[in-house]
């Protein structure tokens, strides 16, 4: 804990105060993310109660940005978590098998690499209605495939360690052997790809919002306002400029934080 | 060399048939239909049209006349753009990404690999931490978010290109062009920067320093080559991201390439379109793999014969 509060992970603080804002902040404000006020549409910066004043339809942008905020980070850490579970699971079980199994489920990510899953992710949201569980699942299936590759490199590493060879010795079952020594082994080069996951997930997630095949309204996400914002930009930068700040600030962050992790485990 | 071209591209047309299939399945599993309009069509009228575009038969018998029809190019009608076949729709937005995605790919390797290169002599100095920083800025910075930003300045605010729309000349390529090589430069100076450092530590290059060859010889020559091995191999990935991207700068530019035709397919329902504009992605996503691979080979002599 104390090594976090370090000066050099400001990246982290910066992520946890953004999350911590969105997640208090539309208790606090006058304004709900799709209130209206008729008495200030498109009122500029610290007009009355709305600090960054409001969109074209009279909605309060810091409102709608927090709420934004929120489904996005929300979107994010469900796919992080999907893919994770599936990449750990495919991973660990290639690896620990080995041989033809490995051989056959790595060629079958090496395959899902080179394919336009994005697309399929869209066709799929198209076909059964964009739903914001659609996105989660439908992100998680695409993300998962470094992961997976990881996690197999590090299984295949640790198995040939002494202390695995002495629990199979001893007669552990494979899955208890995999759960009580293997997972707690990659638990931090998990992490940090996790933690390299999230921005990727984040990317994909406003992609789909900001084409309209995403998070649908009344629902807000940062890709759904980046897309509102580029549409009035003339009129308003602002609009462009806070859910892109906010957005761009959350991925370098993140990826900053991530990889910095990756090379300590790496 | 031909063999090993001959051999991927074999191994290719099962992939490309697979998406194909799971692709037509999926538009085949969606509800409602082409047919569900305002008012409901007479049981007999849409029967008619039915079997008119065959959808009357078994999906496995649509599927196989679907894929016959697109060996010969032809990728039937589309449902929303009326006067046009998809070929046709295709045929027209394919010039425009390959254009955007080209471009884009060289912009970012010669600034990926130039300020990697940079970085990798200055190891360790601030010219070093201040690329690096920039590159992982970079590689964080979203299409959807450039492209719109760098409409409004050079666009709106500093009147240099046109916002949208292609006008004459070349200068309408140079804003989607940047905000589509933006992420792919900075993550290839990475690559350049990691591959460079590791390879300058080896044996070959101490043995060229102790020959006594200039450095510049040393680095363009000796060292860079292997470096870029693991750029090469990132440039199978980087084709779907640019492919993605390029949905979205042509979305934000108003450019009539495949990617727009993709997302207002995808809006509108117009399947034939969509399955189409997959087809052609995915076949694009391979070849450059199999591109990527012969960069890798001519790399390293090493992966030629694997």
């Amino acid at each position: 804990m104390k090594r976090i509060l370090r000066l050099r992970h400001w990246p982290l603080w910066t992520v946890f105060l953004l999350v911590g804002l969105a997640l208090i902040l539309p208790f606090v404000l006058p304004w709900s993310h799709e209130q209206i006020d008729w008495d200030a549409v498109r009122a500029p910066a610290f007009t009355g109660s709305h600090i960054f004043g409001t969109d074209d339809i009279g909605r309060d942008r810091l409102a709608r940005l927090m709420a934004g905020t929120q489904i996005t980070v929300m979107v994010a850490v469900a796919a992080a978590l999907v893919s994770l579970v599936i990449g750990i699971a495919w991973g660990a079980t290639a690896g620990w098998i080995g041989g033809r199994v490995d051989e056959a489920m790595m060629r079958f990510v090496d395959a899902l690499y080179a394919l336009p899953f994005m697309f399929i992710v869209i066709l799929l949201m198209v076909i059964f209605g964009r739903s914001i569980l659609l996105v989660f699942v439908g992100i998680g299936l695409v993300e998962w495939l470094t992961m997976a590759r990881v996690v197999r490199g590090q299984v295949m590493a640790l198995k040939e360690r002494p202390f695995i060879l002495a629990a199979e010795a001893a007669g552990a079952p494979p899955l208890a052997i995999i759960l009580r020594h293997i997972l707690p082994n990659i638990a931090g080069v998990a992490l940090a790809y996790l933690m390299l996951t999230i921005p990727q997930v984040v990317m994909v997630e406003s992609f789909l919002s900001f084409l309209g095949l995403g998070v649908q309204e009344p629902l807000t996400s940062l890709g759904i306002l980046v897309k509102e914002g580029a549409d009035d930009m003339d009129m308003a930068p602002l609009g462009l400029f806070l859910p892109g700040g906010v957005l761009v600030l959350i991925l370098v962050c993140l990826t900053i934080e991530g990889e910095r992790l990756r090379d300590v485990y790496s | 060399m031909l063999a090993l071209v001959a051999r991927r591209l074999l191994t290719a047309i099962p992939t490309l048939l697979g998406i194909i299939l799971v692709s037509f399945v999926l538009m085949k599993l969606a509800p409602g239909g082409p047919f569900d309009g305002e008012r409901p069509l007479a049981p007999e009228t849409r029967a008619a049209l039915q079997s008119a575009y065959g959808l009357d038969r078994p999906i496995w018998e649509q599927a196989w006349i679907y894929v016959s029809r697109l060996v010969q190019g032809d990728f039937g009608p589309s449902l929303v753009y009326r006067d046009f076949t998809v070929t046709e729709l295709v045929a027209q937005g394919l010039p425009v990404s390959l254009t955007l995605g080209g471009l884009a790919v060289i912009l970012a390797m010669l600034v990926g690999v130039s300020l990697g290169l940079l970085a990798a002599i200055r190891a360790g100095q601030a010219t070093d931490k201040a690329i690096m920083m920039l590159a992982t800025v970079a590689t964080a910075l979203p299409t959807f978010v450039t492209g719109p930003a760098l409409a409004l300045f050079l666009g709106l605010w500093l009147g240099l290109l046109l916002v949208s729309g292609r006008g004459d000349g070349v200068a309408w390529l140079i804003m989607p062009v940047t905000a589509l090589a933006l992420p792919v430069a900075g993550a290839i100076a990475k690559l350049t920067r990691a591959g460079l450092a590791s390879v300058l530590k080896q044996d070959h290059i101490r043995t060229a320093r102790a020959r006594g060859l200039p450095e510049s010889r040393i680095l363009l020559r000796h060292g860079l080559r292997p470096s870029l091995v693991p750029v090469a191999s990132y440039l199978g990935p980087a084709a779907a991201g640019l492919l993605t991207g390029a949905v979205v700068v042509e979305t934000v530019f108003g450019l009539p390439g495949l990617g727009r035709y993709f997302v207002q397919g995808a809006l509108n329902r117009d399947y034939p379109l969509v399955l189409g504009v997959v087809t052609i992605y995915a076949a694009l996503i391979i070849l450059f793999n199999l591109f990527a691979d012969l960069i890798y080979g001519w790399l390293d002599p090493r992966m030629r014969e694997s």
